[in-house]
């Protein structure tokens, strides 16, 4: 039970250390809502979809001159609204427009000073906080200055209710989790190398611990600390409306091997590094571009296949696809099984190569 | 040594605690430690002496299993450093030169761990480090954080963490560095108390220390040991010469011309004479200062002192 003293001493001196503690839990949460905001802002984007029912010059006024005139839409326009329904449940449409028939007619009486109102259809996810916020009122606004005039527009808001939707949050806070687990490979070796550094290694090196008590007691904390990582992550995406719609366990169970895996290439870095800095540069120069060609940020979908399997050789493209299965798609267990144990067999390995590497360089 | 050195071939003995055969460290081109053969009785307290960078730590490294030799080897209570690292480990405690704690453990704390590792039993364990922290006057600050202590009381816990598992053979390199006077007398008697129980090896740079604990001193420089024996043999049999001090008030040039005729060493400062010669006869030398007229204040024979063997032997001052 060598290994569990070891453990135990890990955890003591990992959490009596406020402030790494603090920064090792803080410091991933930083990175992902510095990050989250400078991805998720840079270009919001939405697909408006327009089914134009009156098909006059107004009509086509309004689609050109005013709803395409702000930067963030992109128009599509569509035969009837049931393919525009259809389009919303598929994701490929933010919200879409229902011009009614007389829509022309309306807008003329309108600007000839008559009574009347304009009535526009306008047909959402409900779920979709982005849409419902920023792109109805927008909406809003360039209709009721269509053409110079203020314009009495009613909008007639269908929230509906899609299950299967995919919100950005669900299709990016998967990502961003990984992402978060990705970057404890830095954190991870950090004691090792400490203990490196003060020699106290070296003395625990003259009882007769075994080089995989010693991984193991290094990673056991961080695995606790893992854990608490994930459950905040989890209830953080829960705030940011990220819904779990498969097994919430599966979910948990795809992202602590992740977990496991950063943690044991943390231990292969600690275990070759000298120093407390070296080991980290070391971390930080592999781990952010495996982050990004692992699809955490931008779907790997659009890279050119080379970089895509090289990517897969990691396990983080893996770990992203199987969450995304999970969380967006509701897909049990079979669907991921592959990634599963992909990620099982790569935990199994990289902890193999850690204990051998720390037993080869103990003694030098 | 060389390879043809005899002792290379001999034969493993049990009766040892620690043998070494031709160990050797080498780094790069420097050779840390130069082919080592020695012999330490079970239950003998042996000192490396020697100046900065002797390898005396490197040495104590290769025993602790710590550093790869790159030639030859060493049995330690019977078990191959190369072969049996783990028995090795089993039977050895350590304080490092460089004071290493658990910073954000308690003493108790850092105690337990290395007792654990050792597989010493809970119950005993919390007895036997009650002791060992009274004994290191650390007992009323056992439960505080260890990043809170002195330099002193880190030094103290090192010590005390080679020593709570009860091992056989004992590693203390330089283990009274940074103590005041008070603590290194205390760990000075406790050491003295574990002598002939337990095979110690320690490195200092104290001589008394040495003098006073040590039964046989190795004196090391370049990675070579050069003199080896009890400090009595040290002195006795590597000064050949003896030393007498005078003082004295009116030493007068013509006085010290003639001295140095007649002997082979004489320095004079602040009206002390110190004659060193291989022979030196008390009264004759009394007789002649009287004769000149001199009046003396005080005169006395000097023992040698291990440092002056160091001296002599390496060349070197131990402290720059
Ligand atoms: N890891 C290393 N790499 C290269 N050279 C080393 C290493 N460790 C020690 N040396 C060299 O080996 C020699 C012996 O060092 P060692 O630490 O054994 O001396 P020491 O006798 O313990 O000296 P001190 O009294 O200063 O503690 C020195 O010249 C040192 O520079
Ligand atoms: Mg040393």
């Amino acid at each position: 039970m060598r290994f569990w003293q070891l453990f135990i001493r890990s955890l003591k001196e990992t959490c009596r250390d406020v402030l790494a503690l603090s920064f090792v839990l803080a410091f991933p949460l930083l990175f992902m809502l510095v990050l989250g905001i400078s991805f998720g802002d840079s270009s919001p984007s939405y697909t408006i979809g327009v089914v134009d029912n009156d098909g006059s010059q107004v009509s086509q006024g309004f689609v050109d001159e005013a709803i395409s005139m702000v930067p963030a839409f992109e128009v599509e326009m569509l035969d009837d609204a049931e393919d525009a329904l259809e389009a919303l449940k598929q994701g490929d449409l933010s919200v879409y427009i229902v011009l009614p028939e007389g829509f022309g007619q309306q807008v003329s009486y309108v600007l000839q000073g008559a009574d009347g109102n304009i009535e526009l259809d306008i047909t959402y996810d409900e779920s979709d906080l982005q849409v419902s916020g920023q792109v109805i009122s927008t909406i809003d606004t360039v209709t009721r200055t269509f053409a110079g005039v203020e314009i009495p527009v009613t909008i007639n808001a269908n929230p509906i209710n899609i299950e299967t939707e995919v919100t950005s949050v669900d299709f990016i806070g998967p990502g961003i989790i990984i992402f978060g687990l990705l970057i404890m490979i830095p954190t991870s070796g950090r004691l090792m190398l400490r203990d490196k550094e003060s020699r106290f290694l070296y003395r625990m090196l003259t009882t007769p611990a075994r080089p995989w008590e010693f991984i193991a007691g290094y990673s056991l904390s961080m695995v606790l600390i893992a854990i608490i990582q994930i459950v905040i992550f989890m209830l953080l995406g829960w705030l940011f409306g990220m819904d779990i719609i498969g097994s919430i366990w599966l979910a948990f169970a795809i992202f602590l091997l992740t977990a496991i895996c950063s943690i044991g290439i943390g231990m292969v870095v600690a275990s070759l590094s000298k120093s407390e800095n070296q080991g980290e540069s070391l971390s930080w120069l592999f781990s952010m571009p495996l982050a990004i060609l692992s699809g955490v940020w931008f779907s790997s979908e659009f890279m050119p296949s080379y970089i895509r399997t090289f990517a897969d050789i990691f396990p983080f493209s893996h770990a992203v696809d199987a969450a995304r299965t999970i969380i967006t798609r509701g897909a049990g267990f079979e669907a991921v099984t592959g990634d599963f144990f992909f990620l099982c067999g790569w935990a199994a390995v990289v902890f193999t190569i850690g204990t051998l590497l720390f037993a080869r360089t103990m003694r030098s | 040594m060389t390879a043809e050195d005899p002792r290379l071939d001999r034969e493993p003995d049990d009766s040892f605690a620690i043998q070494t055969f031709g160990l050797r460290k080498q780094f790069g081109e420097l050779v840390a430690v130069d082919s080592i053969n020695l012999d330490i009785k079970k239950g003998e307290l042996f000192a490396f002496l020697g100046p900065n960078g002797a390898g005396k730590t490197t040495t104590i490294s290769m025993l602790c299993c710590l550093l790869k030799p790159t030639g030859g080897t060493a049995r330690i209570m019977g078990y191959d450093i190369n072969r049996e690292p783990y028995r090795v480990k089993e039977v050895i405690g350590v304080s490092p030169q460089d004071t290493t704690l658990s910073e954000h453990l308690s003493s108790r704390e850092n105690l337990n761990l290395v007792g654990r590792l050792h597989g010493i039993d809970p119950k005993k364990l919390k007895t036997w480090s009650q002791l060992m922290l009274q004994t290191m006057g650390l007992a009323d600050r056992a439960k505080e954080q260890v990043r809170r202590f002195s330099g002193g009381m880190k030094r103290r816990l090192n010590i005390a963490m080679a020593l709570i598992h009860n091992p056989d053979i004992i590693f203390l390199d330089e283990p009274t560095l940074g103590l005041d006077p008070q603590a290194r007398r205390a760990v000075w008697s406790y050491i003295a108390r574990l002598k002939g129980e337990k095979t110690i090896l320690l490195t200092t740079h104290y001589m008394e220390e040495a003098d006073f604990l040590a039964d046989r001193i190795g004196i090391i420089d370049e990675g070579k040991i050069v003199a080896l024996g009890t400090a009595l043999d040290l002195k006795t049999g590597m000064i050949d010469t003896h030393t007498m001090v005078v003082q004295a008030w009116n030493l007068t040039q013509k006085l010290i011309i003639e001295m140095r005729e007649r002997y082979a060493k004489i320095d004079i400062s602040n009206g002390t004479m110190t004659i060193t010669d291989k022979k030196i006869d008390f009264r004759e030398i009394v007789d002649r200062l009287h004769d000149a007229n001199v009046s003396i204040r005080s005169a006395y024979i000097k023992e040698p002192t291990l440092e002056d063997v160091f001296i002599n032997i390496t060349g070197k001052e131990l402290r720059e």
